[in-house]
């Protein structure tokens, strides 16, 4: 399964991503979790250390030769998608490996050195074959990163958002977005919901199938405040039994592949 | 003045720039809102409502189909492509992304 995470800023992705790779893990499959968010918020959710510098060593990743095609950096040869997780992915609470591309440190970090990581991260996602990992990425908020590359790995994209006009609004334009990519299917995630009729009102202003409707939590912002991952910090509140089932209605649809299946 | 309100996704930029806009509109300045997200939702906080929000078209995406002929000043460009609002909020949008770019 190669799932993507999208929606306004704010909207949660991060807290219910990482939750969602946690409880996937907890199945038995094999997740990778993977942020290409400059200011990345997911590994606090999946349980680790969130001032952990994560990134692909500059020493794996080559320019690309006179007269090569494609992006201006790859990883060197002979090192292959599947082995540069294992080096350089980072191994959360249960079983799940954490990869991301670096994050941006001041105006030194954004230049080449970060791009490399980022052009080599983006390979990863990209070239890995399905039958080793799952692959669970939060995208920055807003509209303009998931489809300019960085969402082409997913199959299945989770589009997250509040009730509000705001976020219902996003919702819309990344829904429109979506179908002009490679993607098979997409579903609205409503988080934050208060009040009753949330779920239908978004299901009626973007056209999508809501496959999970997670509540106002106090305890989902509460994690945060304490720099723990909700799975960890409220594992029975409703928020996170709501992600929980999340995984089990991908799972119904047939969308959860068991890992190393012929598919 | 100018000014520019930055922060996290979802910590409440655009809430608090409408907030501002209309508060120094009332006081008798006029105020041009600039909504500079490439996801544009200034038109909702300040009161223009979604359907115009979704309307509006960005100075860039006007810039690059070529509806402007020459080098344009920034005055003729929120007269032509900015909106009213209430208290005399006069929004533009920068830019807006609509199509999935190739990577």
């Amino acid at each position: 399964m190669r799932v993507a995470f999208v929606g306004k800023g704010g909207a949660g992705k991060s807290a219910i991503a990482g939750t969602f790779c946690r409880f996937l893990a907890r199945r038995g499959e094999p997740v990778l979790a993977v942020d290409s968010d400059p200011l990345p918020g997911l590994a606090l959710s999946l349980g680790l250390d969130i001032d952990d510098d994560v990134r692909i060593p500059d020493e794996a990743v080559r320019e690309r030769a006179e007269g090569e095609r494609g992006p201006r950096f790859r990883l060197v040869e002979g090192l292959d998608v599947v082995e540069s997780i294992e080096k350089w992915s980072v191994r959360a609470p249960d079983g799940v490996r954490f990869l991301q591309f670096g994050k941006v440190k001041g105006q030194a970090e954004s230049g080449q050195r970060l791009w490399k990581s980022q052009m080599a991260f983006r390979q990863i996602t990209r070239d890995l074959p399905d039958e080793h990992w799952h692959v669970v990425g939060d995208l920055p908020g807003g509209t303009r990163q998931p489809f300019t590359g960085w969402g082409s790995f997913a199959k299945t994209v989770l589009i997250v958002t509040e009730p509000g006009a705001a976020g219902i609004l996003s919702a819309r334009r990344l829904a429109r977005m979506v179908e002009l990519d490679n993607v098979e299917s997409v579903f609205a995630i409503v988080n934050k919901a208060s009040q009753p009729g949330d779920a239908e009102l978004v299901a009626e202003r973007t056209g999508l199938e809501v496959l999970g409707t997670v509540p106002w939590d106090d305890t989902f912002a509460d994690a945060e405040r304490r720099r723990r991952a909700p799975i960890d910090d409220a594992p029975d509140s409703t928020a996170v039994r709501e992600v929980e089932s999340v995984v089990d209605r991908l799972a119904s649809k047939g969308l959860v592949t068991k890992v190393g299946a012929s598919s | 003045m100018k000014l520019a309100v930055v922060g996290k996704g979802g910590s409440g930029k655009t809430t608090t720039s409408s907030v501002i806009a209309r508060t120094l509109a009332r006081s008798g300045l006029p105020v041009v809102a600039l909504d500079c997200d490439s996801n544009p939702n200034l038109g909702i906080s300040l009161g223009v409502g979604d359907e115009e929000t979704e309307r509006l078209i960005s100075m860039r995406q006007a810039l690059d189909e070529g509806q402007e002929e020459h080098a344009p000043t920034w005055d003729s460009l929120i007269t032509r492509y900015g909106s009213d609002g209430p208290d005399g909020v006069r929004l533009a949008v920068v830019s807006r992304i609509d199509n999935p770019e190739p990577g």
